[in-house]
């Protein structure tokens, strides 16, 4: 079959992001056989008979061979069946279902805000190099990227809720009304975000700079092409990459980061789903969520590497010499 | 400094101004009386029947929705009737119940009757639907069955005497009475969405949003005392720091602080303290199957290694009470005499040598990842070390923790710093601690038949001056065996509006959410 470069790219990186949940899911499967004790009796708990443990470990197919368990493990993920929780009984998709906007809206809004942020202040920085608001920059980008999140979550709990009433600390909202969630959703937001503003602003300073000395802006310039036009026209484009690379694999740090928030900020979502399922040895509610938050970060990278294709036009033409 | 309003800062940005459009729900500022919201650690988990619960979380909310036969009074272990019109012991092994006519179950279940009553109790001896034994089976493990004698009378008969029924069933969670129609429909069942708890206490549970919030309004068909707010809302809120705070923003009106924060908590303005000792107890116990700790010596040594008014005066603050014995005051049992070991790091040297240890040995401490924990195992991690002995703390979460300690991972401890929540018969405490519990709660795995024996008697006799004698004679078993260094019964510290009086049983974990009232 004779597809094009930039098809053939699409396609490998597809190959590459199944093989890679494939991998998680079968070291999630194996991570289960390192839970001390048989399975069967942690989820009966200490009072159940031999019988029972016996009956059950049947019925769950836990006497079945290895390899046998992981094809049905990964017949069932594949069609979405990821078991049932030990304590309610209801199907774990549906508990992770229920909660994953959450956690999606809180990471996209954190990651939202730190390129709001970030990205401004990456530019100012480096289009006005060594200035005082550059210096000053710098060291608040080191400060917040040193500070942990839940130091930062608890002095903008301590200032916008308790001194100034102006912001909620508590859940999403209960009238349901989108005003009100957005509302909830700023803190835990911003506690999440403001080291990744630091991230994002000298990163993309140092990206910036660097494109900016390239011979074909410097052409541009010397052409007379205004400089706010070479710098969000021209050189940005290409000073973004390798902070869209770093904002992909932010995702997943943003989802681990997503569970600190959840709890600090009493939200529902994958964090304080796999906190309730840790603490009550809920093993295939911590296994069920696990795998999604790679799923999601694994596709993430994969929307990133494609990204690519549209920021950097070089790429393109680079596939195009490999035919 | 001119301080922005919020009007002025919201102003300032067109994206927030979208947001004022909408009219949101700001913060409430002013105490509404209508509504009161308390923090839970944790969201409901699995069914919402009494044997099948999985804790103190659920418990308090099938107290306030269903009733029981009898119930106690804020503050105190004793009793008044409740669902019963009357109920007498008529002899060591039958209690006879007579059922208030016109109670009615929320949700158009109809009316309770004794029918009820004996599905409730008899159902702690049935698999949940799922096929897992029932958690609280050994509440009513002395139930033969109940005899309906009428449409509002019938008889509990039991295989043995059980005296705890009065204290730790009848009045608690595992004395609720719930609907068998609504049963049969399916209610009760977490793996029903929506969850429906059928009972027919003073609120109803209108709405259990998972991970965010559980509502309880008042049921409006109830002949009883009015309850003290129309609504009631519980919100899961892990973080002890975080519930703190919240209620100093005013989105929270109850909930438990850290003992160590009381003193900080306590000078924020609109804000009142209770403070309540605890019958929980908090020890350190030896592994004693496991070398070095399967010699007396060595066990003694460390017990005089370690101060326990300088541990919990570094932990708690200050804020709880020595524990010398598994019974706290106050309950049948409780053991005043109890020796009061005094901290002699020179003799635990001494002992330490004479068991073949002279320059000490090492060993690890497991406990849970709690900030009082962690404090706890530090100092007696630096005790220890000052007569040689080296103790690595393994910190662990609560599910790891919990696995650390049963099956043949148990065998593996060394030490492990322990809490278990006490209830008001000594029967439930000693519980844990008989030769059948070793792999499951007894993680000292210390197997003393005598102690058994004087617990199954104390269990199993009505004669209450004979139980004293023989649960203060099991715990002194338990002091010859230097397996427990007892610790504190621990107090519970909660913070809340001024406004608010809180009813709070004597354990300290067991709310009476129905009989919170405003001032």
């Amino acid at each position: 079959m004779n597809l094009s470069p930039k098809l053939r790219y699409v396609a490998s990186r597809l190959v590459t992001t199944i093989l890679v949940l494939l991998c998680a899911t079968v070291l999630l499967f194996a991570l289960t056989l390192l839970i001390p004790g048989n399975p069967a009796e942690v989820l009966l708990g200490p009072r159940a008979t031999p019988e029972a443990v016996q009956a059950y470990s049947h019925a769950m197919g836990l006497d079945r061979p290895l390899l046998e368990r992981l094809a049905i493990f990964l017949g069932n993920v594949l069609r979405g069946d990821l078991g049932r929780d030990i304590i309610s009984g209801r199907p774990i998709l549906d508990l992770v279902l229920e909660v994953f906007p959450y956690t999606l809206s809180l990471t996209l809004a954190a990651i939202g805000l730190a390129v709001l942020l970030g990205v401004p202040l990456g530019c100012y920085a480096a289009t006005h190099p060594g200035s005082l608001a550059d210096q000053v920059g710098a060291v608040t980008s080191v400060a917040f990227i040193a500070m942990p999140n839940f130091v930062v979550a608890v002095f903008l709990v301590l200032i916008f809720s308790v001194w100034l009433h102006w912001l909620p600390v508590l859940g999403v909202g209960r009238d349901g009304g989108w005003g009100d969630a957005a509302l909830r959703l700023v803190l835990p937001a911003l506690s999440l975000a403001l080291s990744w503003v630091g991230y994002i602003a000298r990163l993309l300073r140092a990206s910036l700079l660097e494109v900016m000395g390239e011979p074909h802006i410097r052409t541009a310039r010397a052409y007379g092409v205004a400089e706010r036009r070479l710098v969000y026209r021209n050189a940005l484009k290409l000073a973004a990459i390798p902070t869209v690379a770093i904002l992909g694999l932010g995702v997943g740090r943003l989802l681990g980061g997503a569970i600190f928030a959840e709890i600090v900020f009493a939200r529902p979502g994958l964090g304080t789903l796999v906190y309730d399922a840790i603490n009550l040895r809920n093993y295939p509610v911590v296994q069920a969520a696990v795998l999604v938050v790679v799923g999601v970060f694994t596709l993430t990278n994969l929307l990133t590497d494609l990204s690519y294709l549209w920021l950097d036009p070089r790429l393109g033409r680079r596939l195009g010499q490999e035919r | 400094m001119t301080m922005l309003s919020r009007r002025q800062m919201l102003g300032g940005t067109a994206a927030t101004a979208g947001l004022m459009a909408t009219g949101l729900p700001f913060p409430v500022l002013a105490a509404s009386h209508t509504s009161v919201t308390f923090a839970i650690t944790r969201d409901i988990q699995g069914l919402l029947a009494p044997p099948y619960r999985v804790g103190a979380i659920e418990g308090n909310i099938m107290r306030t929705v269903c009733q029981g036969l009898i119930r106690f009074k804020p503050g105190s272990f004793d009793w008044d009737l409740w669902a019963a019109k009357t109920l007498t012991q008529v002899s060591d092994t039958a209690i006879e119940f007579e059922l208030n006519p016109g109670l009615q179950f929320h949700g158009g279940y109809g009316e309770m009757t004794a029918d009820d009553v004996k599905f409730s109790f008899e159902l702690f001896q049935k698999n949940r639907p799922d096929g897992k034994p029932a958690d609280y089976a050994k509440d009513w493990a002395a139930l033969d069955h109940v005899e309906v004698t009428g449409k509002y009378t019938g008889r509990i008969v039991l295989k043995t005497p059980s005296p705890q029924l009065w204290l730790v069933v009848l009045p608690d969670n595992s004395g609720l009475i719930i609907s068998k129609k609504a049963w049969e429909a399916g209610c009760y069942r977490s793996d029903q969405q929506p969850i429906k708890l059928i009972g027919t206490g003073a609120y109803m549970l209108a709405e259990w949003v998972p991970n965010q919030r559980v509502v309880l309004k008042a049921n409006p068909d109830w002949k009883g005392d009015k309850p003290g707010f129309p609504e009631l809302v519980l919100q899961p809120v892990r973080d002890p720091k975080t519930a703190e705070l919240a209620l100093r923003a005013n989105e929270l009106q109850f909930t438990l602080i850290e003992p160590a924060d009381a003193a900080e908590v306590q000078k924020q303005p609109d804000t009142s303290l209770l403070r309540q000792d605890s019958i929980n107890y908090v020890w350190i116990g030896l592994n004693v199957e496991k070398p070095p700790f399967d010699n007396p010596k060595v066990r003694q040594a460390i017990r005089l290694a370690i101060d326990t008014d300088q541990v919990l005066a570094g932990a708690y603050n200050g804020t709880v009470k020595p524990a010398y014995a598994l019974m706290a005051p106050g309950l049948l049992g409780y053991w005043a005499d109890a020796p009061k070991p005094k901290p002699d790091p020179a003799a635990a040297k001494k002992l330490l040598a004479e068991a073949g240890h002279p320059n000490g040995f090492k060993c690890t401490l497991t406990l849970m990842s709690k900030p009082t924990y962690q404090a706890i195992g530090q100092i007696v991690q630096a005790m220890l070390a000052d007569v040689g002995v080296q103790v690595d703390l393994q910190v662990l979460d609560a599910g790891a923790y919990y696995a650390a300690g049963q099956g043949e991972a148990g065998k593996k401890l060394d030490m492990a710093l322990q809490r278990f929540g006490g209830k008001a018969d000594p029967a439930f405490q000693t519980q844990w601690f008989v030769a059948s519990q070793i792999g499951t709660w007894n993680w000292q795995r210390w197997n003393d038949p005598e102690f058994d024996e004087f617990s199954a008697k104390a269990a199993a006799t009505n004669d209450k001056a004979e139980r004293n004698r023989l649960y203060i004679e099991a715990q002194k078993r338990m002091e010859a065996s230097g397996a427990y260094i007892w610790l504190t019964h621990e107090a519970n510290i909660f913070a809340f509006r001024p406004w608010l009086r809180p009813a709070v049983l004597p354990n300290g974990d067991d709310m009476l959410y129905d009989r919170f009232t405003a001032i």
